[in-house]
């Protein structure tokens, strides 16, 4: 507590300028520095520019009364503690104050240890009522974060199971519509009527077939069997790869891609699942940035994590989006470009490598995303000795 | 077409499906036999003379995994080409290990399959 006090930002309101002089010479001595106000504006004018902890306020004072000016504070600053002094014997005014919202009255003239155990008082019941809304807050969060987690592993699940069973189906409608195409090539049925209508109605199948299939195939995550699991890369190298598969892509739309890092040592990592992140990450970057934009991929190692960091100077995503972009199916693009499911699937694969994604955004400034994702150094014999590069770290030539 | 057909037993419990992509690769000039399971499939390879048996993974009674075992097993010179309509890595890294040559997603793009094909083709008249 007492360390605590040294922060303890006290405010003085007393047209008295002898009774503030005592007050403050008091205060400094516990090495505290009141703020000091003369009537009731000059006070909510020092609050307005700076937060305060506890208020000691007059009640009687020329201009805004004590308990107006107390009533305006409790209005604008929920928060303050206000300790009201009132005049000699009068209960009417420190009931009305209590109504009003302060912590507690003490009439004048007032004993200044008394008023100090006071503002003690105050300032412990301000800390502490911080700490419980913090505490709140925070497990409001978790619960937000842990139900939407939830909801999102429930909804992957049945996807794929629902992806699986279009599958099959799907697979007839292309081997049907690819036999029909066969036929129509044939020499025999060159002369048929409506010939060249049906070859396009073939065709549409196809090219429906092919959407849907883009779908169910993000849906089942899509990995290839022959996609190894770990393998030892260079973080700044692995970004280069996959900036290069995008580049032209931006280059085409006047979008600059970058990577911001120093060059790195190499370490294990689950490579493939993080290209393909990166990859999925980068399209979106660049679908939400206009000509003249910019893409920065930054790394940062540290805590056994590597993260990544993908960060446009595009639209940005609304408030109201964020907590949905992660979800299937929700797409800000029009119908067919775009399946929706990006996100969905990257969050997917990162949970399997154990990491985390998460997402800033700003609208009309922007939007970053960071993907921390666990990695195991290499050869610990060649990490070791002078100028050797530290796992993960910057590579010292 | 010049090229020897290849003998192709393609096994899936999805009947339409076997019934069009059998015409689809006869239309290729290859020799296609079909089974609608598992045990059917064992049945057919005890008999004839197969290059390639394109086998559906989840089929009811014997399953995909089991099957291809049991085609390793009793005739290890036969190719499986794996197909499903499901894309766990576990189910196709078991199968690969088993012995399957590859491995698709069903709906199969057609040119992937008849490239992957015309690979065994060439290894097989080389």
């Amino acid at each position: 507590m007492a360390d605590r006090l040294n922060s303890l930002r006290l405010l003085l309101v007393d047209d008295e300028a002898a009774f503030r002089a005592v007050l403050v010479k008091r205060m400094r001595r516990q090495g505290i520095d009141p703020f000091q106000a003369a009537d009731g504006a000059g006070g909510l004018r020092i609050l307005s520019r700076q937060p305060v902890d506890v208020v000691v306020l007059d009640v009687r004072m020329p201009g805004m009364d004590g308990i107006d000016t107390l009533r305006e504070i409790k209005r604008r600053h929920p928060h303050t503690e206000v300790i009201l002094l009132t005049g000699h014997a009068n209960t009417r005014e420190g009931l009305e104050g209590i109504q009003a919202g302060a912590f507690d009255y003490l009439s004048k003239p007032v004993d200044i240890d008394h008023l100090w155990e006071k503002i003690k008082q105050a300032f412990e019941k301000k800390a502490v009522l911080e700490a419980l809304r913090q505490d709140s807050q925070y497990r409001l969060h978790m619960a937000q974060q842990m139900a939407a987690s939830e909801r999102l592993a429930a909804l992957g699940t049945l996807a794929a199971g629902v992806a699986h069973e279009i599958n099959n189906p799907l697979a007839i409608i292309n081997e049907a519509a690819g036999y029909l195409g066969t036929l129509l090539q044939k020499p025999e049925l060159e002369d048929v009527p409506y010939r060249e209508g049906m070859v396009n109605a073939v065709g549409k199948i196809a090219t429906g077939v092919a959407r849907a299939r883009t779908i169910t195939h993000q849906l089942l995550g899509g990995v290839r069997p022959d996609s190894p699991g770990l393998a030892r890369v260079r973080p700044d190298e692995l970004v280069d790869e996959t900036l290069a598969l995008v580049r032209a892509e931006a280059e085409d739309k006047g979008i600059a891609v970058a990577r911001q890092s120093p060059p790195m040592a190499a370490v294990w990592i689950e490579a493939d699942r993080l290209r393909q992140v990166l990859i999925n990450l980068l399209v979106n970057a660049i679908h939400a940035t206009q000509r003249g934009g910019r893409i920065v991929v930054g790394i940062e190692a540290g805590d056994g994590r590597l993260r990544f960091s993908v960060a446009d100077s595009g639209k940005g995503i609304p408030g109201e989006n964020l907590e949905r972009i992660f979800e299937p199916f929700f797409s800000d693009q029009p119908p067919g470009e775009g399946t929706g499911l990006g996100l969905f699937v990257t969050r997917q694969i990162v949970d399997r490598m154990g990491g985390t994604i998460t997402v800033r955004s700003q609208v009309g400034r922007g939007t970053t995303m960071t993907v921390a994702v666990p990695h195991r150094c290499g050869d610990p014999g060649a990490a070791r000795g002078p100028g050797a590069p530290v796992c993960g770290q910057e590579a010292r030539p | 077409m010049s090229a020897l057909p290849i003998r192709i037993l393609l096994v899936d419990d999805e009947r339409d499906f076997v019934e069009m992509l059998s015409l689809r690769l006869a239309e290729r000039g290859e020799h296609v036999m079909t089974a609608f399971s598992g045990r059917e499939c064992l049945e057919i390879l005890s008999r004839e003379a197969v290059d390639v048996v394109i086998l559906d993974i989840r089929m009811p009674g014997m399953d995909g995994i089991e099957t291809l075992r049991r085609i390793k097993q009793a005739h290890p010179r036969v190719e499986v080409i794996l197909l499903t309509g499901h894309g766990t890595t576990q189910t196709a890294m078991e199968g690969v290990r088993l012995g399957a040559l590859d491995y698709f997603l069903k709906p199969a793009d057609f040119e992937d399959l008849t490239a992957r094909l015309e690979r065994l083709r060439r290894t097989a008249d080389a």
